[in-house]
Order: structure tokens, then C-alpha cells, then sequence
């Protein structure tokens, strides 16, 4: 699918599309209409997640899940409210994305519910609870 | 009875500091867990603290292997972002570097590959061929590793028209010896039988997992982001998409190897096909609001970048996702029901480089802590 | 008196514990040096060895707070004590060995399986997984080889008709080298595999398989015992090289050349030269195997070579 096929095919469920080039496009969504975009996209055979990126924007974190469509890219954006930090997993779908969400929860502090292992991943066992060193705040007292 | 084989985070088997652990009834592995993050440096938030200019030296050191493709997809990223486009010539010469770096990687993966299987000789006959690809990219870039060709906008070194048939000299020499290691690792009686069916991926284990590189493609996913999702010369140059079909780590290897020959070809293509002109525009680096993506195919597979601007010299966030990363999911499939014996072979199959992965955010201070928790551990083991 | 003297002498001097130490070293550092040659390196210079082993006995002694530290640090000597013991049965310098018995053989046999098994107690002494894995593994590996070797020297026993060794090697004076008699071939290949596998070269060093489990047994070994070890591994080298030259290859033959008699034991450092560099050739074109496809070859084509060759020496005059 190259970008607009993917806009058409995503487009009730997003709020907004932005097309770069054929390959790359960028939508927003939100977290009750996440799993419609994930189903829709399974359905018509996109398996393969590159990766989750999260963005701390003050105060909003942005979760940026990375699908590729082969050949689009496929940036989907879910913005967070720093007060209530929670998405539902993505790994029954994906299962992939097992470790990104992992990651996710350790450097932001993204709640992902359902999620099959919540260990730490990168950072050691007894990391402190509430610091998360990819938040905005923690540079500030890192400095 | 179970018991636990701890491998690492210091250990004969991993060349880097990472900690696994194996459990295993006698020589079975029925469970792996994978504690990452021995060699956190915090390299994604020290990207977001210093200017687009520095952060091209920085993403050079991710990694040391892959370090070309590394900081071409640094490069293209913000070249996208800042809305310019490199001279044609640059484009290829990064081609021809990164396709060197790929030659180099795989015959690096193959020597060590043979010294986890106690091939000794191979170990060093692939290293010694290795030197050449080490000599041509130091002859082109100034530097055998570490080349630091690529800047934002272009590449600082120019090939030179009396470095092509040195090139292609050497280029004729391993291909000689990689068809020699091909033949080798296809007929050689010892290799094949610690090599196939082992560590077996299957098809819909690496679609499952996002496995990416070699790795997806010795399971038959036909998957290279040169060809789907072209960037710099690759949309010019034509090349194979190696596949295996059996996912084991004797297919992992062959990809690996054949993957050496397609290099060559897509170098002298390059080097035959090159125009002429410029090899850099400059850029200006106050980069408005914007953010951007970008994919290539690093040796070890799909090298993802994630890149926003603020409108400053600085960019807000950058995300890398590296192909070993991208991997270890992948790795427990691998692992559970194989033996002992197997685990640094079909360890090494996915090419593993921790460097590379464990480039998140961390404090220096903390990683000592980590490490003794872990030798904690292995003293358990111990007593 | 006379007796204890030589005894000592024997035991102590020649052909025990200084001349073989000095000789296996030096061979373990030429097998180096050649390895190093094949594969393209310049390889270390051949008293390396020497100079390992002396910088081991100079460091520090240390038993791990988890080791049975008894059996742990006993074992190296015993091996050691084992080793050198065998060099006294062997024929080095004539067919007449330091120590003689009626069946030299048997003894021979016995004592070779000592170190292996000494290597095993301190595996599983020293209280570290890899140590226990490598230990299993070394039991694995002793019960592939040693039913072949045994077999193998069973096939020449059965073609001499004497358990002793200086038997065996007066035969060959006469009848010429048993390698020469094609019904004892199968035994000699059977029995340079089943020294393969007893000395830990590749393809069979897995029981010290580094990349897999450490060093194996000996993982938690250093300094002073880490060099018994080494030692006693040494001189297993041309132990085991000294007695397949007894077996096969006519053992310490005087030749007279030009009127000057060259004495035995410049043949018998020729003849187990050869063998250790046909070892070295060997552990350098292969891969190392799993230990269960170690143990199928053993039992399926080595032993099977070394039947063939035991019922052709019964049944063919």
C-alpha cells in the first residue's frame, strides 16, 4: 500500500493525515480509536511494527507507533495526558512490539495495560520508582 | 532438575557485556531471559542536548561496526527535515561506503561465527580477507572504521579517479575468496553439522516477531528496505534480494555470505554509473518545526530514525531504533529446545551488537549497580 | 638401593617428569606455532609454552569459597602423578621401558584414564555450572573414545599375542610396523580419532568448548594448579603420541648411519613429532562437533573401524 491507500483505508478512524511522500504519512488518533486503526491495518496485512517512539511535549507524552505497510510508513501518533498515562497494548496484534513497550513504560512512564511481561528492560531492577529518564522533568533535574 | 547457565554479562560467547540467562535440564534449554542494558551510554537523550552538527559524530559511535549507515540515516533525516537534497555524487559514494561496510560486517559476523564452532582457521582466513575491505575504506574515507564520510547535505571526501582500480582490484580478490567461503560453508562436513537445523526461525515466526535483515530473510520474508523502500542511489542501482528458505543458522550464514557477492556488484555498478559533480550543498541547520522519518538497511538489518525539530540548532527528540533490537524478540523461538552447545552459534546468527542496542537513555552512575546485581547472582550459582 | 636410586632417577628425571614436561611443552609450542602458520598468523614463539606454564606457577594460589577444596586441589596432582607414571611403561628409548610388567598394556590403559577422570572430580568440585557442564560433558566424551582405543590396542594385542608393550615393539623390529599389515589399518585410524577425542583437539575439545562453557572443567583453575593442569596436558600429548608410535609405528628404533649410531630416543622424538603434527593438521581443517554427534561417530564409524579391523586379525591368518 503506498501512502494514500493507507490514508483511504485509516481515514474514520484518525483525526488527522499528513502525506509526506509516497511512502510516508503521518496521523494523529486518539486512545479509544487506536484499536480500530490496529484491526483495520491487521486486516489487510500490515504485520510488521519498526518500532514505538515516545515524545515527552510537555504536557502531553506522544506515542508514535511505526507500522510498515510495505511500502509506506505508517506513523501513527496517540497523544497521552501527562495525568493519565495509559494505553492498552498492542502486542495481541503485534506481538512484536513485545519489547518497544517495554522500553515505552521504563523511559516515559506509559502505563501499557494487558502487557504480557512488565519487567524493566534497559534500565537495572531496582531503578527508582516514578523516575523516567526520557520525561522532560528528569532533565531538568538532571542538569 | 533444572539449573541456570548464566552467559554474561561477561562471557567467552558475547563479545560485548550483556546478560542471559539459560535455563537448562541437562544439556536442554528449556527457558531464556535477556537482561539488556550493559552498555547503556544514553545516547538518545544526548542526541536531543547537542546541535545537528555534533549529533552527526555522535550517531557515528552508536555503533562501530555499522557506523557509515548509522550516520547516513542521521544525515538523510535531517536533510528531509531541513527540506534539501544531497548532489547525486554524494548519494553514491555513500552507497559505495555503506556497501563496503556491509562486506566488512559480514565477513566479521562469519569469522566469529567459525570460532563459536571452534573453526579456528576460518576465523582467521576470514579476518584476514576482511582487511581488505578495511584497507579500500580507509584509502576512500581517511578512516578504516570509524569513516566519518557523511556530513549533513553531502559526504567531506571525494573518490578520487585513481583510487577506482585499486578498488576494483580489491573488489576482484574477495570475490574470489567469498565464493571460496561460499562453497566452504556449503560442502564443509563439520560446519553443516553444527549449523543446519539449528535455531530454527520459521516464516511465521519472523512475520510474527518483525524480525529484520538477514535474519527475516534467511526465513523467506523477502524483505530489504534498499528495495521497498529505496533511499540515496539504491533507486538507480539494481541488485538481488538474497533469500534462504530454511531459517536455520546455516541459511543465516548463506545470506550473509551471498549478500557479499551482491555488495560487489552494487560497488562496481556505483563506482561504473557515478556522475560527476559536487559532493555537498550546505544546509542551513536552524531547522523550523518538523519531524521526519527514516529507514534504511544497516548489515544487520532495517535502521529506523525517528527525528523532531524545534525550530532551533537542537533537535527535540531522536528516536534509533537499531536492527538488533529490533531482533531479540525474535530470539526465544530460537533458543527453547536447542542445547548448550548451540547457544553461542545461534546467538551469533542474528548478528547480535549491543552496542548498538542498548543506546537509551541511563546515567553513568547506575550502570555499576546493575553490574552487581548480576554478579550477585552468579555467586548464588556458585555457592 | 640401587633400584630405588633408579627408580627415582627414572621417575624424576628420564623419561618421567623432566624430560617428558620439557618435551611436551615444547611440542604443545610447536602444535602452536603451526597452527598459528596455517592460519595465516605468525603464532607464538615455540617456548611460549614454557613461559606460560612458568608464569601460572608464579601467581597466586586460589581455591574459590564454593570449591570441595580437598578433591579440588588434590586432583591436579594425581593427574599429574598419573601421566608421568604412563611415561615410565612407555618404550623411549629401546623396546625395554623404564618399568616393565607382564601386561604393561592393561596398566597403560588405567593410568591414561586417570587425568580424564581427575579432570571430572575437579569439574564437579569446583562448585561453577560451567565446571559441572564440562564435566558431564568429559564423561560423555571418555565413554565415546576409550571404547575405541580400547578396542584398537585389542586388535594389536590379538595380532602379537602379548599384552606387553616391549613385546609389541620387538614384533615390529622383525615383522615390520604394524601399520604396514593392512588388517591392522582400520586400528590405526580408529586409534589417531580415539587420541583425537583423548587429547581435546578439535573437532572433540568439546568438553573445554570456550565459546560455549568457559574452560569447562577447569574454569575455576588458576595460577600454580591452572599449571599442573597444563602440565599434566602436555605430557598427555606425547604420551599418547609415544604410545601409538609403540603400537604402530615400530616405536624407538637405533639406526646406524655412517658408522654413528643414532640412539632410540631421537626416533622416538621423530615418530611422536609426526603424530602431533598429523594432530595439529587435523584440529585445524575442522569444525568442533556437538558432544551427541561426537558419540555417534565414535560408536558408529570409529568403533566400527576398529572391529573390522580386530575380526580381520582373528579371521584372516
Amino acid at each position: 500500500m503506498d501512502s494514500h491507500e493507507v490514508a483511504a483505508l485509516i481515514k474514520k478512524h484518525v483525526n488527522d493525515i499528513r502525506i509526506v511522500n509516497d511512502r510516508c504519512l503521518f496521523a494523529t488518533s486518539d486512545k479509544q480509536r487506536c484499536g480500530d486503526v490496529l484491526l483495520t491495518l491487521k486486516g489487510r496485512g500490515v504485520t510488521h511494527i519498526s518500532t514505538i517512539t515516545g515524545v515527552d511535549r510537555g504536557d502531553v507524552v506522544e506515542v508514535i507507533y511505526h507500522f510498515d505497510c510495505r511500502p509506506a510508513q505508517l506513523n501513527l501518533k496517540i497523544p497521552l495526558p501527562k495525568d493519565d498515562l495509559r494505553i492498552l497494548t498492542i502486542t495481541d496484534f503485534f506481538p512484536g512490539a513485545i519489547l518497544y513497550e517495554r522500553d515505552l513504560m521504563e523511559m516515559l512512564g506509559v502505563k501499557v495495560e494487558g502487557h504480557p511481561d512488565p519487567r524493566k528492560l534497559f534500565l537495572p531492577d531496582d531503578w527508582p520508582e516514578g523516575e523516567y529518564p526520557l520525561r522532560k522533568e528528569w532533565r531538568e533535574k538532571s542538569k | 532438575m533444572t539449573f541456570v547457565v548464566p552467559i554474561g554479562p561477561q562471557h567467552p560467547a558475547l563479545k560485548e557485556p550483556e546478560f542471559f540467562r539459560f535455563e537448562v535440564k541437562g544439556e536442554e534449554i528449556v527457558d531464556v531471559d535477556i537482561h539488556l542494558g550493559y552498555a547503556h551510554r544514553g545516547i538518545e537523550e544526548a542526541l536531543s542536548r547537542r546541535n545537528y552538527k555534533h549529533n552527526i559524530y555522535l550517531s557515528e559511535r552508536i555503533c562501530g561496526i555499522c557506523n557509515v549507515v548509522h550516520t547516513t540515516t542521521y544525515c538523510q533525516a535531517v536533510e528531509q527535515l531541513a527540506g534539501v537534497e544531497p548532489p547525486e555524487r554524494a548519494k553514491y559514494i555513500r552507497a559505495i561506503i555503506m556497501e563496503l561496510e556491509r562486506i566488512h560486517s559480514h565477513l566479521l559476523w562469519l569469522g566469529i561465527a567459525a570460532h563459536q564452532i571452534g573453526f579456528n582457521t576460518l576465523f582467521m582466513l576470514a579476518w584476514r580477507d576482511r582487511e581488505y575491505v578495511m584497507d579500500l575504506r580507509e584509502m576512500i574515507s581517511g578512516g578504516r572504521v570509524h569513516s566519518a564520510t557523511n556530513t549533513i547535505g553531502g559526504v567531506r571526501r571525494d573518490v578520487k579517479t585513481e583510487h577506482v582500480p585499486t578498488i576494483l582490484h580489491g573488489l576482484e580478490k574477495l570475490e574470489q575468496s567469498t565464493k571460496y567461503y561460499i562453497n566452504l560453508f556449503g560442502s564443509d562436513r563439520t560446519i553443516l553439522a553444527r549449523c543446519t537445523n539449528l535455531g530454527v526461525l520459521s516464516k511465521k515466526d519472523a512475520i510474527k516477531f518483525c524480525a529484520v535483515g538477514p535474519l527475516a530473510r534467511a526465513s523467506d520474508v523477502k524483505t530489504d528496505i534498499r528495495r521497498d523502500d529505496p533511499y540515496g542511489a539504491y533507486d538507480a542501482l539494481s541488485f538481488n534480494v538474497v533469500i534462504e528458505r530454511e531459517g536455520d543458522v546455516w541459511a543465516k550464514g548463506m545470506v550473509r555470505l551471498r549478500e557479499i557477492l551482491e555488495s560487489i556488484r552494487i560497488v562496481r555498478q556505483a563506482l561504473k554509473e557515478m556522475p560527476g559533480g559536487p559532493i555537498r550543498t550546505r544546509v542551513s541547520l536552524q531547522i523550523p518545526p518538523n519531524e521526519t522519518v527514516e529507514r534504511t538497511e544497516a548489515p544487520r538489518g532495517e535502521l529506523f530514525y525517528y527525528i523532531r525539530s524545534n525550530g532551533t540548532d537542537t533537535p527535540e527528540r531522536v528516536r534509533v531504533r537499531t536492527p538488533t533490537y529490533g531482533n531479540f524478540a525474535s530470539m526465544k523461538s530460537m533458543f527453547v529446545g536447542g542445547t548448550v552447545a548451540e547457544i553461542p552459534i545461534v546467538m551469533w546468527s542474528i548478528d547480535p551488537c549491543f552496542g548498538c542496542n542498548d543506546r537509551v537513555t541511563l546515567v553513568d552512575s547506575r550502570t555499576d549497580k546493575t553490574r552487581v546485581v548480576s554478579f550477585d547472582e552468579l555467586r548464588r550459582w556458585r555457592k | 638401593m640401587m633400584e630405588v636410586v633408579n627408580f627415582v632417577i627414572n621417575s624424576l628425571v628420564f623419561p618421567g617428569l623432566l624430560f617428558a614436561s620439557l618435551v611436551g611443552l615444547f611440542y604443545v609450542g610447536i602444535d602452536r606455532k603451526v597452527t598459528g602458520h596455517m592460519q595465516h598468523r605468525i603464532g607464538p614463539p615455540i617456548w611460549q609454552e614454557y613461559l606460560d606454564v612458568g608464569k601460572l606457577l608464579s601467581k597466586e594460589d586460589i581455591t574459590p569459597g564454593a570449591a570441595q577444596s580437598f578433591i579440588f586441589n588434590i586432583v591436579p596432582l594425581v593427574s599429574l602423578g598419573a601421566i608421568v607414571t604412563v611415561m615410565l611403561f612407555l618404550p623411549v628409548t629401546s623396546a625395554q621401558p623404564a618399568l616393565t610388567s607382564v601386561a604393561d598394556l592393561i596398566v597403560i590403559i588405567y593410568l591414561l584414564n586417570i587425568p580424564a577422570i581427575c579432570v571430572m572430580l575437579g569439574g564437579y568440585s569446583s562448585g561453577s555450572p560451567f565446571g559441572a557442564l564440562g564435566a558431564g560433558r568429559h564423561v560423555v566424551q571418555l565413554f565415546s573414545y576409550e571404547f575405541v582405543f580400547i578396542l584398537a590396542i585389542i586388535a594389536v594385542v590379538a595380532r602379537v599375542g602379548s599384552l606387553s608393550l616391549g613385546t609389541v615393539v620387538d614384533f615390529q623390529a622383525q615383522q615390520g610396523w604394524l601399520v604396514l599389515d593392512w588388517r591392522l589399518l582400520p586400528a590405526v585410524i580408529a586409534a589417531l580419532i580415539a587420541a583425537q577425542g583423548k587429547l581435546l583437539r578439535v573437532p572433540f575439545d568439546i568438553p573445554e568448548a570456550e565459546s560455549e562453557i568457559v574452560h569447562g572443567a577447569l574454569t575455576e583453575y588458576s595460577g600454580p594448579k591452572l599449571a599442573i593442569w597444563r602440565l599434566a596436558y602436555d605430557i598427555e600429548t606425547i604420551v599418547v603420541a609415544g604410545l601409538l608410535a609403540a603400537l604402530f609405528f615400530g616405536g624407538p628404533t637405533t639406526y646406524v648411519i655412517g658408522g654413528t649410531q643414532i640412539p632410540g630416543i631421537v626416533d622416538f622424538l621423530i615418530k611422536t613429532l609426526a603424530i602431533v603434527l598429523l594432530a595439529t593438521t587435523l584440529r585445524n581443517i575442522m569444525a568442533r562437533l556437538r558432544i551427541d554427534q561426537a558419540l555417534k561417530f565414535y560408536w558408529s564409524f570409529a568403533a566400527l573401524l576398529a572391529i573390522i579391523s580386530l575380526v580381520l586379525v582373528l579371521a584372516v591368518p
